[in-house]
């Protein structure tokens, strides 16, 4: 996992962090609507060095037929690393992390996507990490939520995501992956913004009450500026120049 | 008339007040809500959200294109660019006498067979009921699939069928429309096929441009390749 | 490929009827492959990587390069590993799950071409013989399907490899630890190039794309060297082709190959 140096600063007496930001400045991020040419649906988005792609088909039969529901569509995603996308080399089999992710981020979705009127049907959602670099689930989170408004998935909101933690005994906003390893907590969040509801967090690391409570103001605050790209990613491709 | 049409995203508020919640539209509280990308249009008493996405929701009558993809010894199955998979059964192209031992579904549809046909029946507890006997109905023999979004579809036909009029005289092409986004196109000249196909595919991708009609009506008039 | 999309049988009577006047239905020659735009360094983060797109198939290769314990009896040789897999996201009929024999023919076929080709040299990347080698390996992923992934595979793993660069290993206390600052591009010798052409009917073209691909009889895809040597093979689907057929398909692969090379050599230098 190369040689990090052991005398790397996370947080200088400035209040500048490891790659020059502030703390509460995110990575750059870009988002971007409808990349694919045979899914229903897509997005691909740039979280900092993460590059992540997502292709959604559905609502569409569902095979097993047993699988299916009588009374709702389903949801499944699946969440899954290139080989490539990693320090060492990942297996292409499906790991235990990949597995649980996927059910995170599904449980995180559901609350926005509205299937019961697609009985015995379902919306696969497809996530492919291409480069990871800390935050994937909540750059995944985010451009699912973008694929599905892309294939006119009926949503009652968008999910946005940002991750919150704690480095250097400061609370800042979007971990990268040297915070991750080095730094004291990782909040990952998932955000409805206009219902205001929090559809997915874990933590990782250590908080107090107070630390916890500021962690979920800072990553809430992350994801209002996730959703305003999420926004620009949609005009951008469907209202054309114009808007309202 | 004040600005009553707006662009929405999921989530997006197009209004509140006692207004009753129609297509893509949902009431959280007192606050409409928009549950698609699309155009919000807000009447006397209603509102509601034309969207600019997604698959072909099956409407009883709706005229649709489909593709055979399937077929057991009773009926076909149908590719009708919905959620769901159309079904045509037996009978209602064999007649009612149809035998499952005398008659042979692939000597009247086979795999690959594109049709035009009506929904006969749809609620979502079953598969859309598909049917071919009525007269402009049945297997198409000619022509050229084009697929556009479900949701162009009124674009394409135009205010009183206005828009696909113009196409069809400027290219001399024939043009059936699904409302399933699928429309087949025939034409003797190959240069007019050319430019029916071209100009289907502009409405498609400019459907919200202002001047759209405009576009199309230069691009048939105009001579030349490209 | 997608194995269980049906074509309309308009488009094939369509695709059959402009072939017999010697035309495709995108307007190329039988022998005319579609525009090739390679990406490379799509992944920065590896080792080497590159995005391809022919026509609208969109395939990405990933190259890691990292110290490995080699294999049993060749001590003496490195590892190369080239495997590639259909992402469910590329078309609404591939299946999540173990691979299918198409996509596992896919994979091998790719890997045998720059194998075969010996463009990577394995006896050289040895770090201590029988203990420690340096394993490469390139990992295909398909992004989107429009036919002949045979050859977008091909090249997305030819430019990665071509533009990868490896760091240098020594052993210390027998680890392979990394040398800092002596990151060198691979080592390559050749540039293998796979043109696979279908036969429809009586005719053969280069390059089908998805349409062309579901209304194919058999197919063959032929890999040559920079040479212009034929150094891998494969014929599939379930026609025969005649003696005559095999040959002129030998003969197009190195003059359809040739002038994608030079597309290839362009990738390579836009990495250096």
């Amino acid at each position: 996992m190369g040689g990090r140096e052991a005398t790397m600063v996370l947080l200088d007496e400035n209040g500048i962090r490891c790659d020059g930001r502030k703390i509460d400045e995110t990575r750059k991020i870009m988002i971007k609507a409808g990349v694919l040419k045979n899914a229903d649906g897509s997005a691909y988005i740039e979280f900092g060095d993460n590059k992540i792609l997502v292709g959604i088909f559905g609502p569409r039969d569902v095979h097993p037929k047993h699988m299916s529901d009588t009374d709702t569509g389903i949801l499944r995603v699946r969440y899954h690393m290139e080989p490539f996308s990693v320090t060492e080399r990942k297996n292409p089999a499906p790991s235990r992390r990949e597995i649980e992710i996927s059910k995170v981020i599904k449980e995180a979705l559901e609350p926005a996507v509205m299937l019961e009127k697609f009985p015995r049907t379902a919306v696969d959602v497809f996530i492919e990490v291409l480069q990871a670099d800390g935050g994937t689930r909540c750059a995944a989170l985010s451009a699912a939520s973008v694929a599905l408004a892309d294939a006119g998935i009926p949503m009652r909101d968008m999910v946005a995501a940002c991750a919150s933690g704690k480095v250097a005994d400061t609370i800042v906003l979007d971990v990268n992956n040297e915070e991750d390893q080095a730094g004291q907590a990782d909040m990952p969040i998932g955000y409805m913004p206009n219902l205001k509801k929090i559809t997915l967090l874990q933590l990782d690391g250590i908080l107090t009450s107070d630390e916890f409570k500021k962690c979920v103001d800072v990553g809430i605050n992350g994801c209002k500026i996730v959703y305003e790209l999420q926004k620009k990613a949609l005009t951008d491709k469907y209202f054309g120049n114009g808007s309202n | 008339m004040e600005n009553k049409r707006k662009y929405v995203i999921p989530g997006d508020l197009v209004t509140t007040g006692p207004f009753r919640p129609e297509q893509n539209v949902i009431l959280e509280g007192k606050n409409i809500i928009s549950t698609s990308i699309g155009i919000s249009e807000i009447y006397d008493d209603s509102v509601r959200v034309i969207p600019l996405t997604g698959k072909y929701i099956p409407k009883i009558d709706d005229l649709v294109i489909g593709k055979v993809i399937s077929h057991s010894s009773l009926s076909w199955e149908l590719d009708i660019n919905s959620c769901y998979v159309g079904f045509l059964p037996a009978q209602d192209v064999f007649g009612r006498d149809f035998s499952a031992h005398a008659d042979e579904l692939s000597s009247k549809l086979k795999t690959g067979d594109l049709v035009a046909a009506r929904i006969a029946n749809f609620d979502r507890t079953r598969d859309p009921l598909i049917t071919i006997s009525d007269r402009d109905l049945g297997k198409i023999d000619s022509g050229a699939l084009i697929k556009i979004s479900p949701s162009k579809v009124p674009r394409l036909i135009g205010k009183r069928g206005s828009m696909i009029q113009m196409i069809e005289q400027g290219t001399d092409a024939a043009i059936t429309i699904g409302q399933n986004g699928w429309v087949v196109v025939s034409c003797e000249s190959p240069e007019g096929l050319l430019k029916a196909k071209k100009a289907i595919q502009m409405v498609n991708e400019k459907a919200h441009v202002a001047n759209l009609t405009d576009q199309v009506k230069d691009m048939l008039e105009s001579k030349g390749e490209s | 490929m997608a194995s269980k999309s049906v074509i309309d049988e308009l488009k094939k009577t369509q695709i059959l009827e402009l072939l017999d006047k010697g035309e495709r239905v995108d307007g190329r020659a039988l022998d005319e492959p579609r525009e090739l735009s390679i990406e490379i360094n799509a992944v920065p983060k590896a080792n080497g990587s590159a995005k391809v797109r022919l026509g609208d198939t969109e395939v990405l290769c990933g190259v890691k390069i990292q110290p490995d314990r080699p294999f049993p009896d060749m001590g003496d040789k490195g590892i190369f590993i080239c495997t590639a897999e259909l992402l469910p996201l590329s078309h609404p009929t591939v299946e999540t799950g173990p691979p299918q024999p198409h996509v596992i023919e896919l994979a091998r076929v790719t890997d045998r071409g720059i194998r075969e080709s010996h463009m990577v040299d394995v006896s050289q990347l040895v770090i201590e013989k029988d203990k420690s080698v340096v394993g490469v390996f390139a990992d295909i992923v398909v992004i989107d399907y429009d036919g002949n992934l045979f050859d977008a595979c091909s090249y997305a793993a030819t430019a990665a490899l071509l533009t990868s660069t490896s760091p240098k290993w020594t052993m210390v206390d027998d680890k392979p630890t990394i040398v800092e600052g002596a990151e060198s591009p691979l080592p390559t010798t050749t540039i293998p190039v796979s043109v696979t052409m279908g036969k429809i009917g009586n005719h053969i073209i280069v390059d089908p794309n998805g349409d062309e691909w579901a209304s194919m009889d058999a197919r063959i895809t032929i890999t040559t060297n920079s040479d212009g040597n034929i150094c891998a093979l494969q014929k599939g689907g379930n026609d025969g082709f005649t003696q005559e057929e095999i040959i002129q398909c030998g003969e197009t692969s190195v003059r359809v190959g040739a002038k994608i090379r030079e597309i290839l050599k362009a990738a390579q230098q836009r990495g250096q």
